[in-house]
């Protein structure tokens, strides 16, 4: 980068205010939530009130009030979690089986599964919708809901898993089963201890990803396991007259998840790119 | 045991989840799209029960193609969605992964800035940008182009320059409701959450870029225009084809931003349309959905052609 930068004195100055100009305009957005979700709605729509006003706590206090946010966030949690777990608990035997004893079809078989993550949603609502309530009478439970989010994210888990686990030297596995270590040991002692970055990144890209699933969490459930992402959209339309503790509900969605998100840019980049791009 | 029984079965539980996942619904898809099947219908109560003596053959296919109005518009409207939010995010991405591909101060802070949006949920990204940003009268939109019409009003009252700008029309804001600007609204705010997707794959790549290379051009002489062009851009040639993919598989089921911006204004993408015929006609949007499965396939096979083989090294 040295000689590239040595452009002129200019540039060093203006290139990196640009940047700094830029990811402040990106980032505005979410900042302009944050702020108004400290005022109250009258307000959120003034403009003499744009930066003077008194700052106040009220939304976030009158969260459970207003939206019944705990009820939304707690299904939140609780199927963002079992579903990354669950997606763990098959993807890693699955990887570790690809990544260190792959068979002819192992190509296949990993091409073909990242092919169903391209499977339109809105193709196959009805059945679904069909199947979950009147076969199953599974519809609208949390079951359900980390069942589906397990699905769709298997793929993207098994990709990344096995971008990790090809990274770690054969020999090592092969030296495990000399020493008679059964394949269970051989992944938690061997494997998971090695991988641990990899697979706690995994996981996490997964949880981000089932926070913020939108398709399925909204058309498969009405109340008992709506999640975030159904309140926010079951408030599309304010009409403006609820600015202040609309953000303050936003803010508390997604702030948990942006902030989780700043941990694990780079793994970002191999979970989305399955590993093609390092 | 043979030496390969325990990898397949470690494999097992995957593979039949995801077989599943795929086959049942989709096999249902594929059969409610060759029979009649309505959710109510007083006239021929029969239909609304799934049933093989409901045949219809291509019928709900011929229905979808030529005689509902809309579908050539969702096709048209989900492509036109899709390809300008994959320039803009593009020609964007590669701008900025530039920029920020130096070292200063702050560096660090500037990327956890810029990468942000691509975490927001999509719904508070939709009923954030729609409300609160894009809002011809309340919105940041409505209240900047107010503030622009007062500074104006303003002006006229000044001697001599006054008659200038009290020749200057009231600036009306635009609404982003009606079915084509809440097109552009949708590209807007998936462009500002995607845009950072693009920045960190085109940054993760320009830092694999070979120095030395382009410190023998600038011995050479080469400017910096020729050295992006010939040196960084075909480095950058895999990494672009990726995003251009991932995003398209992405956004050609765009639905939650489309559902909270667009409803009823008649701005409609192929998932949407389906959502639409799913509240009653259930044979047209199984029909509908074949037909996005198809389009979703001709993106896949490009994508696995393009980017599927190098992932294997």
């Amino acid at each position: 980068m040295a000689a590239v930068a040595q452009t002129s004195r200019f540039g060093n100055v203006f290139w990196p205010v640009l940047a700094w100009v830029v990811a402040l305009i990106f980032f505005f957005p979410i900042f302009w939530m944050v702020f108004t979700s400290f005022k109250t709605d009258a307000d959120a729509v003034k403009p003499e009130f744009l930066f003077s006003f008194t700052p106040t706590l009220e939304n976030y206090t009158n969260m459970t009030e207003n939206y019944d946010y705990w009820r939304f966030a707690i299904n939140s949690v609780i199927t963002s979690t079992f579903a990354t777990a669950f997606a763990l608990f098959v993807g890693v035997p699955a990887a570790y089986a690809m990544a260190f004893d792959p068979s002819r079809h192992t190509k296949d078989v990993l091409v073909w599964m990242l092919s169903t993550k391209m499977l339109p949603a809105a193709a196959v609502l009805y059945p679904m919708t069909f199947l979950t309530k009147n076969f199953l009478g599974i519809f609208d439970t949390h079951f359900l809901i980390i069942l589906v989010l397990c699905l769709i994210n298997l793929p993207i888990v098994i990709w990344m898993l096995f971008t990790y686990f090809k990274e770690i030297p054969k020999e090592i596995i092969e030296a495990g089963k000399m020493d008679g270590v059964s394949t269970w040991g051989e992944i938690k002692d061997i494997l998971i201890p090695l991988a641990w970055g990899g697979v706690a990144s995994t996981a996490l890209l997964c949880f981000i990803f089932c926070w913020n699933e939108a398709y399925w969490t909204v058309r498969l459930t009405t109340t008992e396991a709506a999640t975030l992402s159904k309140l926010i959209e079951g408030n599309r339309a304010p009409e403006g007259l609820f600015f202040g503790r609309l953000s303050a509900v936003s803010t508390a969605a997604v702030g948990p998840i942006v902030i989780l998100g700043w941990f694990c840019q780079k793994q970002l980049v191999r979970g989305l790119t399955f590993g093609a791009v390092k | 045991m043979s030496k390969r029984t325990l990898p397949r079965l470690l494999q097992t539980p995957a593979v039949v989840l995801l077989l599943l996942w795929m086959l049942i619904p989709l096999g249902m898809t594929l059969y409610f799209s060759f029979i009649r099947y309505v959710l109510n219908s007083l006239r021929r109560p029969e239909w609304t029960t799934p049933s093989l003596s409901n045949w219809r053959g291509f019928g709900n296919y011929e229905y979808v193609l030529f005689s509902a109005k809309d579908f050539w518009f969702a096709v048209q409207n989900s492509l036109f969605i899709v390809v300008s939010i994959l320039v803009l995010t593009v020609v964007l991405g590669l701008a900025l992964a530039m920029l920020v591909n130096r070292s200063f101060p702050g560096r660090g802070i500037v990327r956890v800035l810029l990468i942000s949006p691509f975490f927001v949920m999509p719904a508070v990204n939709a009923v954030l940008w729609i409300n609160m940003i894009l809002d011809p009268v309340l919105g940041l939109n409505g209240l900047a182009v107010e503030g622009l019409n007062g500074m104006i009003q303003g002006l006229r009252d000044f001697p001599v320059l006054g008659a200038f700008f009290s020749m200057w029309p009231e600036i009306v804001p635009i609404s982003f409701r009606a079915t084509q600007t809440s097109a552009y609204a949708v590209i807007i705010m998936v462009t500002w959450q995607w845009t950072p997707f693009a920045v960190l794959i085109f940054m993760t790549s320009l830092q694999s870029e070979d120095e030395q290379q382009k410190e023998a051009a600038i011995l050479d002489g080469a400017n910096a225009w020729s050295r992006f062009r010939n040196l960084t851009v075909p480095h950058l040639a895999r990494p672009i084809a990726i995003v251009v993919m991932i995003q398209s598989i992405f956004h050609l089921s765009l639905y939650a931003e489309i559902e909270i911006v667009s409803r009823g204004n008649g701005n409609k993408n192929l998932p949407y349309l389906i959502g639409e015929f799913t509240s009653n006609n259930i044979g047209a949007a199984s029909a509908t959905g074949i037909f996005a499965v198809i389009l979703a396939n001709i993106v896949a096979i490009f994508l696995l052609r393009m980017v599927g083989k190098s992932m294997m090294d």
